[in-house]
């Protein structure tokens, strides 16, 4: 049998890939460069690797959910994203499903969960 | 910093050309910030780039998570058929190079300084050709699949159940064990012709000497060398699809059909040309005393050896319509014979 903790830990990767995508959606209101987003997210106990968010930051403009542009006046340029109108809406439908789903995991799991 | 471009370069190396500029610019500002947290002041050191970095990843990695998908020149899809026909192939080609060093060694012809050596030779040119082969075969299947997925995707919309292929009947199964020995036996009969070209002829063994009289003219079959090997890599085409396929259809049949057609062509086309054949045959077999130029055997073989070619041509026709014809029965045999519904499993 595969050992516990890596099995845990590859399943939980699998339930934290939907959720970083969220997460980024949830701090793009106002325009910020892709490292910025790695303190913040983590200060919230969200977790990303930039090797991650990065590809998924330029993964998210090309579905049209972000804008980006590059800010060349500060010592280092920096490319910016910020969530684009059709980006919001997403967000906002996606913010209601994740509402719904939280309340029924939380359902199903004081129903039968901790009786393992 | 030296080691950042060259990360940088890796990275954007693997990625579509108009994304490589931005993705450059993006990734040296990241990796930048990063180091700019490591160290609140001064330089950034060695170790500092280093860490970086290794928290990056491996390059190839983070390309092809910008990527979004994975590159194979031969994808999961088709490594184990392609495992097993590369194996079959260079076993095929080892056998062969190995008989035709037996041969060799054992005539004591060729006169070569080291058999030896030019035996190790022969096997790595030899595996390096089916290896290239194979591979390239292969690969072009890949891309064919990968095409036909993308074409699907799109029509993804018009998917209905009844569109769902049957699965296939047991009795529809093409055993394993054929399309290894249609690969087998060609290469080796292939290998054998190449090598020892000077070899298929006449042979006579007298006074502790031999002598032979080659049917070929070396020079003009050397030039065939480039349509052997397409016929090859045709009739290894032929049985590649067979292993991955599997089961027996109207489909396979005239695929199997139509490549079988297209080699024999190709070698009857070969055959058919006069200069390939030794001109002198008939003067070598005399001046090498292979065979008085009195007596009835002599004058049989005078008049019939233009008519050898013919025939030569004709067999191999007849043996291809053979095939065909034993494929094509043992598929309508295989189609029309009833299902053995007892031999199926239960579900449960």
């Amino acid at each position: 049998m595969a050992d516990l903790n890596e099995t845990i830990l590859g399943l939980l990767s699998e339930l934290r890939r939907g959720t970083i995508v969220i997460g980024v959606l949830s701090q793009l209101s106002e325009p910020r460069y892709g490292y910025s987003l790695v303190p913040l997210l983590e200060e919230k106990g969200v977790a990303v690797d930039p090797g991650t968010l990065y590809p998924l930051l330029r993964r998210l403009e090309k579905q049209g959910l972000l804008e980006s542009r590059w800010d060349t006046n500060e010592s280092r340029p920096r490319k910016y994203y910020l969530l684009s109108p059709f980006g919001k809406e997403v967000y906002a439908g996606l913010y209601q499903e994740w509402r719904k789903l939280v309340a029924s995991m939380e359902g199903i799991l004081t129903d039968f969960g901790g009786g393992v | 910093m030296e080691v950042i471009d060259r990360y940088i370069y890796a990275v954007t190396q693997r990625l579509p050309e108009q994304q490589r500029e931005d993705i450059q610019r993006e990734l040296l500002s990241l990796i930048e910030d990063m180091l700019e947290e490591r160290i609140s002041t001064g330089q950034a050191s060695k170790e500092d780039v280093e860490s970086v970095l290794l928290e990056l990843g491996p390059p190839n990695q983070l390309a092809a998570k910008y990527r979004g998908y994975e590159r194979y020149l031969i994808g999961p899809m088709l490594i184990d058929a392609y495992l097993t026909t590369l194996k079959i192939v260079l076993t095929s080609i080892v056998i062969g190079l190995t008989a035709v060093f037996m041969i060799d060694t054992f005539l004591s012809h060729s006169g070569k300084l080291d058999p030896v050596t030019s035996y190790l030779a022969s096997l790595v040119t030899g595996a390096a050709q089916g290896f290239a082969w194979v591979t390239v075969v292969f690969a072009w299947m890949e891309y064919r699949q990968r095409i036909n997925n993308a074409g699907n995707s799109s029509r993804n919309k018009a998917w209905k159940p009844s569109d769902l292929p049957l699965i296939p009947d047991a009795k529809m199964k093409i055993k394993r064990i054929r399309p290894i020995l249609s690969i087998f036996f060609p290469i080796v009969v292939m290998v054998i012709c190449l090598y020892l070209t000077d070899l298929l002829g006449i042979w006579r063994y007298r006074d502790g000497v031999l002598t032979s009289v080659p049917f070929l003219d070396n020079d003009v079959f050397r030039r065939y060398w480039p349509l052997l090997w397409i016929v090859a890599a045709l009739s290894i085409t032929k049985q590649i699809v067979r292993i991955i396929v599997r089961y027996r259809s109207s489909k396979l049949l005239a695929f199997y059909i139509v490549m079988t057609m297209i080699t024999t062509m190709l070698v009857c086309i070969m055959l058919a040309d006069k200069t390939l054949w030794n001109p002198h045959f008939i003067q070598d077999l005399t001046t090498s005393s292979l065979m008085s130029a009195e007596g009835n055997n002599f004058k049989t073989l005078v008049s019939n050896w233009p008519r050898v070619k013919e025939w030569l041509v004709n067999a191999i026709v007849v043996l291809t319509l053979l095939d065909i014809i034993r494929e094509s029965r043992a598929w309508y045999r295989a189609k029309s014979s009833p299902s053995p519904i007892t031999k199926q499993k239960p579900l449960v």
